[in-house]
């Protein structure tokens, strides 16, 4: 049964999307069809409706032909939603009484047969015709922003962004999950192709973050929960116990002098385990905040209860030591977040014929940025473990990227980082350096430049990725001398036996630990191999399908660092036109209850994520605050009598579009 | 690029190297290939081909492979599955592209190494490669202080009919482990039956040879008789069988229950464990054969196997499960020894018996039948005798159980 609606005009426009659209789908006979269907007062096709001559014919037609609805078929309404209805209500028109059919997505890019595809993209137009008739003209609402911002990662791109915000006069909060802010380029020792000495240009800006009056960082903090949306986000950190007080700490490092072990006794995570520390200690010397840390994992005191507490006694008056403190919450209120949780660098172990972890000579190209380093576990020197320093030294390419064994992407920085690592290794050494890559890939800006430098200094270039390890020839105490790494040096054709003394593996970055968790706590979408969707490729690199929530850095997929920096500056700007608004329109796709349908069974409200709904105690019935509803309908789905309803999804708006779809297939 | 096959076919005109590649499944991935060649580096006779696996695709998209069908390239691998299991691209070599290429060779009318010539010969004529009368397949029981459900005399419902396999029906030293088998599945209670005169290779040696045609004779066959009986799983002695039930034969829409021994074994664990009660005081390693392991990615089953033998330390060589070194036996590699030393390739055996003496064990324990051989060859050639000895997994559980072979009268 089709119901009977009043009359009204309406206008429909099939965009053909140059040949997107036009490509597959009939347009010509899909506005024929158009325009016989009841209400429609013209139907009218044309090559791109979101171009301005698009957007005016549609004005034009509004004001002249007395439209009262409007219905394109075009792309998805994600895409261009916003256009219509600006373009509807500049002429006069409510905006919420245009109604998009989705026949791009949705039929001419995944129906390869054009009958079909027509067929579909009639059922489409019908389904929008029959629902946009019984559309309502709704107001908008606003809501006021609070201007701050939260900024979670401490590496170079959070650091970065709180920075850039900060210089802007916004009120930043930074969240960083380890002692120190640094990120992973705090432990590099150079960085490409510029060859910058990390530290060099990282520490002034952690340094910045330490002293800027508007930024407040919290380390040792994760995120434990988000609630609120838009403008107005609450967020609750954990932050955890470092049992010393950053107030009164004034970073003698007296306590770390004087700790019962005389000397570093447990592997320092931050030098990739390469280098020892002690139970309370640094990651490394420019850590920002610069105070120490206690570990409970090995403090004597934490673990036993059985310690001198010679750190308490070094520490005298200033009395900063604090055995009882406890992981605690702090709340925020915040306008926007932006998430910069950055990367982690692949575990080769599962790699088992590489040998990482077997033989001591393989490296993950990490730990040779720990040893590179002069605040690192050899102060600078690159020597293997026994000591010894390498002659001759192989460096990997693509371990974990490029591999549909671990990750089929590739990582972007792979040849960068691992021409660097030649270079360094050759200049620190003298070693004969061979690089096994697949492809060079060098495009950034000076990059060919550095490969050009790096071949012209003498090292060697190997085209294949090597395709086994095993232990070198035995010396006349009949233990193996080095490694031999066989590899199809493909540009010669011959598979080749090379010996080395060390080897690096350029290893991948792929999604930080907890990632996921990030994603679904920021309620943020993620890509197959679990980095973090930007909203549009192109045109939204640093905004997410959650508005409000912005992205920067290796979060959003591998990148290096100038490219952190730019996105994270960019995710910043995007922050600042948010929050510098004030208020933001809100989309009047709110919900209601019909009080005299409600029976007071209380089901919608535990149920609404916004706490939105309330009972009304002499009623008996439920109550939504449109203020705080973000109409996400999960009420008007769960409700049993129908009593709760959608703005823009009535029941009878969505009935019209199901029997707009039935009617014409 | 499958409908160029067929329309190679339609055309009556043979296919090149590459159509037939991409006719089989899976074979569209060879396009994929970015030519980083770990899959030559990983070969264990990369070195020493003139065409190694990455050259052959290569040369194969190039069209231009009439030299490379006719290289000795061609008969050099062993179908270890290592260039497969390490291809970035997923290219599944073993199984599409060395079948293709051996298959070209034939049709084009290259005549492979002659030993493996005659052991095709030999299945085609007797259905096995040993070129034994099939009316001796059931030698290795004569004389057996168990019953033998022959079921080609004798029709009957079983819950296990196990595929012996040629060289474990055959060959003297196999024999002692098939004989090992029967008193071990029977003392456990297993009511199981074996094919006798009418079991034939399952054939996947031939695939891998290229032999195509002579695969599907074999399919056809044994498709047949697994209609014909009724039983409950099939189980192997031969992983190489196993491998062809489990990857080849659902292509021809034959799905049935199979399982290597060692993971059926392995899932009668608590059934067994307590039937082991003679120790055995001896340090083992254990070889991953390349079929259960590398190519199905089961290494557990045969080590929860020796662990639970008592007195038995379990150690393993550096390269072990999914890296673990080729005997050198499969895809042919049992009968291309000659060639392939002949174009400068070491016998994988020889290295891999080396490997296992310098865990300081005494026995190399291993699961498929022409590991037997091939070490035991290899330990004499190595001078490991009286250091090392080889057993299959069934002979230790078979000891340990108090079912020693009797003394013939």
């Amino acid at each position: 049964m089709i119901r009977q609606h009043p009359q009204v005009r309406i206008g429909v426009y099939v965009c053909h999307c140059g040949t997107n659209i036009a490509g597959t789908v009939d347009v010509m006979e899909l506005t024929a069809f158009a325009a016989t269907l009841p209400n429609v007062a013209l139907a009218r096709e044309y090559r791109y409706m979101c171009s301005d001559p698009g957007q005016e014919l549609l004005k034009r037609d509004i004001r002249e032909h007395h439209l009262e609805r409007i219905v394109v078929a075009a792309c998805s309404p994600n895409l261009h939603e916003k256009t219509f209805r600006k373009a509807a209500e500049d002429a006069g028109l409510n905006p919420f009484l245009v109604q998009m059919a989705n026949i791009r997505e949705h039929v001419a890019w995944v129906t390869a047969d054009r009958e079909l595809a027509l067929a579909k993209a009639k059922a489409q137009v019908a389904a929008a015709v029959r629902r946009v008739v019984g559309h309502e003209p709704l107001e908008r609402k606003f809501v006021s922003i609070t201007p701050r911002v939260m900024v979670v990662g401490g590496g170079i791109a959070g650091i970065q962004a709180a920075l850039t915000l900060g210089d802007s006069g916004k009120e930043v909060i930074l969240v960083e999950r380890e002692p120190t802010i640094g990120g992973h380029m705090a432990m590099f020792d150079k960085t490409f192709p510029t060859l910058d000495c990390a530290a060099c240009i990282l520490t002034p800006k952690m340094t910045a973050v330490k002293d800027h009056p508007k930024i407040r960082l919290l380390s040792l903090s994760e995120v434990a929960e988000v609630s609120g949306s838009v403008g107005n986000y609450h967020v609750k950190v954990r932050r955890k116990a470092r049992y010393i007080s950053e107030e009164r700490c004034v970073g003698c490092m007296k306590c770390i002098e004087e700790c019962v072990f005389r000397s570093p006794k447990f592997p320092n995570a931050f030098d990739q385990g390469l280098g020892l520390r002690k139970p309370v200690y640094m990651p490394f010397p420019q850590a920002v905040p610069p105070v120490p840390v206690i570990d409970a994992e090995t403090c004597l005191w934490l673990k036993s209860g059985k310690c001198k507490q010679t750190c308490v006694t070094a520490c005298g008056e200033r009395n900063a030591i604090d055995f009882q403190q406890q992981d605690w919450y702090e709340e925020f209120d915040v306008g926007a977040i932006i998430v910069a949780t950055g990367f982690r660098a692949f575990d080769p172990t599962p790699m088992r014929f590489y040998g990482y972890g077997q033989f001591p000579q393989v490296y993950s190209a990490l730990e040779v940025e720990r040893l590179l380093n002069a605040a690192g576990p050899t102060q600078g020197k690159v020597v293997l473990r026994d000591g010894s320093v390498p002659k001759r030294v192989g460096i990997v390419h693509c371990i974990g990227s490029r591999d549909h064994n671990y990750h089929p992407y590739c990582s972007r920085v792979c040849c960068m980082y691992s021409l660097k690592l030649a270079h360094l290794i050759k200049e620190k050494t003298g070693a004969e350096v061979t690089n096994f890559y697949i492809d060079i890939r060098a495009p950034g800006k000076a990059f060919e430049e550095f490969f050009e430098r790096v071949q012209q200094e003498g090292v060697r270039f190997i085209r294949g990725k090597v395709g086994d390890v095993r232990p070198g020839p035995p010396d006349e105490n009949g233990q193996p001398q080095g490694l031999v790494v066989q590899v199809d040096d493909t540009l010669r054709g011959r598979v080749t036996k090379v010996p080395v003394d060390m080897l690096v593996l350029a290893v991948a970055l792929e999604p930080a630990e907890g990632a996921d968790a990030v994603r679904r706590m920021f309620n943020m979408s993620c890509s197959t191999e679990g980095f973090f969707l930007e909203k549009h490729p192109k045109l939204a690199p640093v905004n997410t399908v959650n508005d409000g929530v912005f992205l920067a850095g290796a979060c959003q997929g591998p990148k290096d660092i100038p490219d952190t920096v730019a996105q994270a500056d960019a995710a910043a700007a995007q922050a600042l036109a948010l929050i510098d608004c004030a208020r933001i329109p809100l989309e009047p796709n709110t919900a209601w209850v019909e009080a005299e349908l409600c029976s007071g069974c209380k089901t919608c409200i535990p149920l609404c994520p916004y706490s939105a709904i309330s009972r009304d105690p002499e009623k008996g019935v439920a109550v939504i605050d449109e203020s705080l509803c973000k109409g996400c309908g999960t009420c008007v789905a769960a409700c049993p009598s129908g009593a709760a309803q959608q703005h823009l999804f009535t029941d009878a708006q969505i009935y019209d579009e199901i029997e707009g779809i039935l009617s014409y297939v | 690029m499958i409908q160029a096959s067929k329309k190679a076919v339609d055309e009556g005109r043979t296919l090149t190297l590459l159509e037939e590649v991409l006719a089989s499944p899976e074979g569209e991935s060879v396009l994929t290939c970015m030519q980083c060649g770990v899959c030559s580096g990983s070969c264990p006779y990369g070195e020493v081909m003139k065409y190694p696996p990455r050259q052959i695709i290569q040369e194969a998209i190039a069209g231009a492979d009439a030299d490379l069908i006719s290289s000795p390239s061609v008969w050099m691998c062993v179908g270890c599955y290592t260039c497969a299991k390490r291809c970035p691209r997923g290219i599944d070599l073993t199984d599409v592209v060395w079948p293709a290429l051996r298959d070209q060779a034939l049709q084009r009318g290259i005549q492979p190494p002659t030993e493996l010539r005659v052991a095709f010969q030999n299945l085609y004529l007797y259905g096995n490669l040993l070129g034994i009368s099939p009316r001796k397949r059931l030698d290795w029981a004569k004389d057996l202080d168990v019953t033998v459900r022959d079921l080609s005399r004798q029709p009957e419902p079983v819950e296990v009919l196990w595929l012996v396999g040629c060289y474990p029906s055959y060959y003297p030293r196999n024999q002692i482990v098939t004989r090992a088998m029967a008193r071990l599945l029977t003392a456990m209670g297993v009511r199981w039956g074996v094919l006798g005169k009418d079991e034939k290779s399952l054939g996947d040696c031939d695939r891998l040879f290229g032999e195509e045609g002579l695969f599907e004779l074999l399919v056809e066959n044994n498709h047949k008789l697994f209609r014909q009986h009724q039983f409950d799983r099939l189980l192997l002695t031969d992983p190489h069988g196993f491998r062809a039930l489990q990857k080849f034969y659902p292509r021809y829409g034959i799905e049935v229950p199979a399982q290597h021994y060692t993971m059926y074994l392995a899932e009668k664990i608590d059934q067994l464990k307590p039937l082991l009660v003679r120790a055995i005081e001896a340090t083992v390693t254990y070889h991953d054969n390349c079929c259960v392991g590398r190519r199905c990615d089961c290494y557990e089953p045969p080590r929860e196997l020796l662990r639970i033998i008592p007195g038995l330390k379990l150690v393993e060589m550096p390269r072990n499960r999914e890296i673990a070194l080729c005997c050198g036996g499969g895809g042919g590699g049992m009968w291309l020894d000659g060639h392939i030393t002949e174009h400068g390739g070491k016998r994988l055996s020889d290295e891999r018996v080396l490997e296992a003496a310098g865990t300081g064990a005494n026995i190399l324990a291993v699961s498929c039948p022409f590991e037997l051989s091939r070490f035991e060859d290899s330990i004499k050639v190595t001078g490991l005798e009286g250091k090392l000895v080889v057993r299959d997994i069934i002979e230790l559980l078979a000891e340990s159980m108090g079912l020693e072979e009797r003394k013939k009268a």
